[in-house]
């Protein structure tokens, strides 16, 4: 089956599956976006064509993460299907069935790291992350930019794609002195042998339409074109909206439509967004049609224009500080690269403590990243976790990353090994990216 | 007595049914200038063959079919209100003014309609006579749309403004519209046939009711039907499906093959039943609410064209003439089918020389027969994995149906039709499954037609949270006197109003059948503050007697 269409729209909305009955993450969750959706008549439009999710596999999670003890005690049956509607998408977008694609599947991913201890931020395994390594082992793509536009902080996927120079990661959300996961600042980066593929762009409270779309034209769309990515995915929370009961910023579904137009990501998956009444439909038509190549010009809130806070002139003048701030930062990443490879030395090593509010966990980490010059360098982490109801957990994984040298892949075998004999996890783990395993040791 | 008749595109035919026998039938050539007199002609033949009292009488007609393949429609005086959303103004069948005005997704009105508007939109339709009203998420709330619809009252030269929300009380706007502009189209047509079909029974002194075959095998009485006359398009396909559910061959799954002269229709079937196409049947392309069985047809029957390009053999989808062996000038399937011996009429030998025209050097004519015969079970069998991929392919909205889904696993080929019984055991073996070809096949859709149970359904919604309950089909909206309503209160609403609707037209309303049905908590904070529930049920469509 060849049909061109504009857009391929996995539409999964887990109407029978929530974290807790009254938890924001709950079946009606996009009850309201299905109607908006259907009643509009967009999955009739020949621009659109609608799929089914895959079933994701326990080992396509396993590519991106380790799971303590392991993934399957993790999850449910909806996050491999959430995480397959991303992979579903991805595929009509490589097929050249679609031009792009938008999985508006739930539940999210954006805040599960490399290392699940259990669910924090409302998601359990990343399920860009997966849909995106399973790009690279399918089909061979190498750079890739996502672009996190949901209002939290995209930590997980930062977590992720901290010590890879092939994924440029630009998160733009509120401020993480004023909201969840309290991170997302500009000076986390990447580590050395990725410095500045990280990019955080915190924005004020109140930040609207305006305030957004400077940024993105002045910043991120600039970056993106200079990284020259084979594929842009974005990580299309709508929780920015001015509507969002979580949140506290200004954004309209007109402004996500011109944004979904503008940033013409080949992927979308749906992330956060929480005003599943007053924002959800709209934002979801406006960024359908802005994606399907459609007019989405009459878009509108039916209740703007009584609710919707103007931008004050004080975030304006912060935001083009940021801006010119991170513009400068972005012409000598170059040289910030090598000054920070050369400062560190042979090992970089980062120690810091991760909670997961949905599971009641606080998590310490300890990460070690050999500073190769002639791949990414192999990665070790170190992880212990408690919580009241969740007892203790620990476990030591080492990551052979795609493309490794020799030198690397030995090392990281023998941290595993040395590690094991001191006896100081319960559980040892090899990451093998080349060889698309995960080993318990 | 149950009398059926089927105007086809060829042939009109008629049958009399009366305790599971079918007594007469008769096949007459259909007369395009006057439908009515085909018609009658048929009536008259079957009458005087079996003489009696007749009970019902349906017809399975083209008349809607034939204006809108013919242009033949009335203009149509659209009146949108889109509100806010997708520009839906290009992709309508024809112009339609915009009012202002908006009903949100819980049917709350959030912009009024402008009085000034309605009356300048008809008057800017002033040469027509035939409007249509549709409003986005008026099954939520028709208050709009009936709010246009009494303005007409005092217009001169408006006769008839069919409201969307009645005609179908499913979410999706476009359709609704589309399906209103179609119905506001024929609505003058199908009522003047309709009174001359009604005059002409009372002639013949038939005093039994009128109904009209849908395109979802249901049939609906006259007075229904003229008013949503768009829903008996298409119902060529849907009476032979019918007929096949008469002849009651469908049990577990199965695939039934209705297969002519120039097409195969292709239905998948579970438990006796033929599967629906998910959102509606397409009008001249435009997607529509009118629900109608999910049918394939492929460019392949017993008169498609068979010739040979650069060794390569090729069959239809065009039809060139009749069989060699009939009198036409190219080979086609059916010269093969006579060669292979599973088919006998016409000449003989000219088959024989068709198949020479397109044998390989080398090859015989009977090798030649069964190559082309592969190749004909090779383009069926293609459309129907093509199909089942498509139904499996299907979007599903829960884990649970996503983990457990299951497989259309054939056990059956049905064939019908004048080709089916050459065609239809090379299909089933090569599926590896049986076949069967029933008698009665060749009139198999006034049979469906004569036997089709009458049915129709409705859509109850209830909010909680807002205290009110919806009828869309209905145009009911009222306050709910108590707020703990459940699923099962819900179901016995939509029982009654079904019951309801049936009556006002004379429908039996026997088994009905929950079509659909969801429930959701209405969170506010972290409080359940309410319910929204649906369900929707219909009389299920099904045929009064088998017939043997």
């Amino acid at each position: 089956m060849s049909v061109n269409a504009n857009l391929g729209l996995v539409f999964f909305p887990a109407f029978d599956w929530a974290i807790s009955p009254t938890h924001p993450e709950r079946q009606e969750r996009l009850l309201y976006t299905r109607d908006q959706i259907v009643e509009e008549g967009l999955l009739d439009l020949p621009q659109i064509r609608e799929y089914k999710p895959k079933l994701a596999t326990i080992a396509d999670a396993e590519r991106v993460h380790i799971g303590v003890p392991d993934l399957s005690s993790l999850l449910t049956d909806a996050h491999l299907v959430s995480a397959g509607g991303a992979l579903a998408a991805a595929e009509a977008v490589m097929a050249k069935q679609v031009r792009r694609s938008f999985a508006l599947v739930r539940p999210p991913g954006h805040h599960a790291m490399r290392i699940v201890h259990g669910t924090r931020g409302f998601c359990t395994i990343n399920i860009e992350a997966v849909m995106v390594e399973y790009l690279r082992q399918t089909y061979g793509i190498r750079r890739i930019a996502i672009v996190d536009t949901d209002v939290h902080h995209g930590d997980g996927t930062q977590d992720i794609f901290y010590h890879d120079p092939d994924t440029l990661f630009i998160s733009f959300h509120q401020d993480g002195r004023t909201l969840y996961p309290g991170t997302g600042f500009m000076d986390e980066m990447g580590s050395p042998n990725a410095f500045v593929s990280t990019v955080n762009i915190p924005l004020p409270p109140g930040t609207g339409d305006q305030g957004l779309h400077y940024v993105l034209d002045n910043l991120i769309l600039p970056m993106v074109a200079d990284f020259e990515p084979e594929l842009i995915i974005n990580s299309a929370g709508q929780d920015n909206h001015y509507s969002d009961p979580l949140a506290n910023m200004a954004i309209t579904a007109q402004g996500y439509a011109k944004l979904a137009d503008k940033l013409g990501a080949d992927i979308a998956v749906l992330e956060g967004g929480y005003s599943i009444e007053d924002a959800l439909p709209y934002v979801n038509t406006g960024i359908i049609l802005a994606m399907a190549g459609l007019d989405y010009s009459k878009v509108l809130e039916p209740d703007k224009g009584r609710h919707v806070p103007q931008q004050t002139e004080q975030t304006t003048a912060y935001i083009k500080k940021l801006v010119d701030d991170w513009r400068r930062i972005w012409a000598v990443r170059s040289e910030m690269r090598r000054h920070e490879i050369a400062k560190t030395g042979d090992m970089w090593r980062r120690k810091r403590s991760i909670y997961y509010d949905d599971s009641g966990i606080r998590e310490q980490q300890q990460e070690e990243v050999r500073l190769c010059p002639l791949c990414q360098g192999y990665q070790t982490v170190g992880t212990q976790a408690e919580g009241a109801g969740f007892g203790y957990k620990s476990a030591y994984a080492a990551v052979i990353p795609r493309h490794a040298c020799p030198a690397c892949r030995r090392q990281a075998q023998e941290a595993v090994v040395a590690a094991r004999r001191t006896g100081q996890y319960q559980f040892y783990f090899l990451q093998d990216k080349e060889k698309d395993l995960l080993e318990k040791v | 007595m149950l009398l059926g008749i089927d105007v086809g595109g060829t042939f009109t035919d008629a049958v009399i049914v009366a305790q599971g026998k079918m007594l007469a039938k008769t096949k007459t050539v259909t007369t395009h200038g006057d439908l009515l007199q085909g018609i009658f002609c048929a009536i008259d033949t079957v009458m005087s063959e079996a003489p009696g009292t007749i009970e019902r009488v349906t017809l399975s007609t083209t008349v809607v079919t034939n204006s809108l393949v013919e242009g033949t429609i009335d203009p149509v005086g659209l009146l949108v209100i889109p509100g806010p959303g997708m520009n839906i103004a290009p992709l309508l069948p024809g112009k339609a003014v915009v009012l202002s005005g908006y009903i949100d997704h819980r049917g709350r009105e959030t912009a009024k309609l402008i009085k000034q508007e309605i009356a300048d939109a008809y008057q800017f339709f002033t040469d027509r006579s035939c409007f249509a009203v549709s409003g986005k998420f008026a099954v939520r709330n028709p208050a709009h749309e009936l709010a246009v619809e009494r303005e007409s009252a005092g217009m001169s030269g408006v006769k008839h403004v069919t409201i969307a929300s009645q005609i179908a009380g499913s979410l999706n706007f476009l359709r609704r519209t589309n399906s209103a502009y179609f119905n506001a189209a024929v609505w003058d047509k199908f009522r003047q046939f309709a009174a001359a079909v009604e005059g002409a029974l009372v002639a013949r002194g038939v005093a039994a009711p009128v109904h009209i075959l849908k395109a979802d095998g249901g049939t609906m009485p006259l007075a229904m039907a003229k008013c949503q006359p768009v829903e008996a398009i298409f119902t060529g396909p849907a009476a032979s499906v019918l007929g096949i559910m008469a002849i009651g061959s469908c049990k577990g799954e199965a695939i039934s093959l209705d297969i002519g002269g120039t097409t195969t229709d292709i239905a998948l079937w579970h438990n006796g039943v033929p599967l629906f196409a998910e959102r509606g049947a397409a009008i001249g392309g435009y997607p529509t609410a009118v629900r109608a069985f999910w049918l394939r047809s492929v460019g392949l029957g017993g008169d498609s064209w068979v010739r040979r390009s650069n060794d390569k053999l090729l069959i239809g989808p065009e039809r060139v003439g009749p069989a060699m062996a009939a009198g036409g000038m190219e080979p086609t399937v059916a010269d093969a089918m006579i060669v292979a011996g599973l088919a006998d009429f016409g000449t003989r030998s000219l088959a024989y020389q068709a198949m020479k025209q397109v044998a390989l050097p080398g090859r015989t004519p009977e090798q030649t027969a069964q190559e082309v015969l592969a190749g004909a079970t090779d383009i069926i069998c293609t459309a129907i994995s093509d199909m089942l991929a498509a139904h499996q392919a299907q979007p599903v909205y829960t884990v649970n149906d996503m983990v457990n889904t299951k497989t259309f696993t054939p056990a059956a080929i049905i064939g019908v039709g004048g080709t089916a019984a050459g065609l239809a055991p090379l299909v089933a073996r090569r599926l590896k499954i049986d076949c069967l070809v029933p008698d009665n096949g060749a009139v198999a859709n006034a049979l469906g037609a004569a036997v089709a149970r009458a049915t129709t359904d409705i859509t109850v919604r209830v909010d909680t949270e807002q205290r009110l309950l919806t009828v869309a089909e209905l145009s009911i909206q009222e306050k709910l006197s108590n707020k703990s309503v459940t699923m099962k209160d819900v179901r016995q609403l939509a029982e009654k109003y079904l019951a309801d609707r049936s009556d006002r037209f004379g429908i039996l309303p026997d088994e009905a059948e929950t079509l659909y049905e969801e429930e959701f908590n209405i969170v506010r904070g972290f409080q359940t503050t309410g319910k929204i529930i649906t369900c929707r049920k219909q009389v299920k469509p099904g045929v009064l007697t088998d017939v043997r």
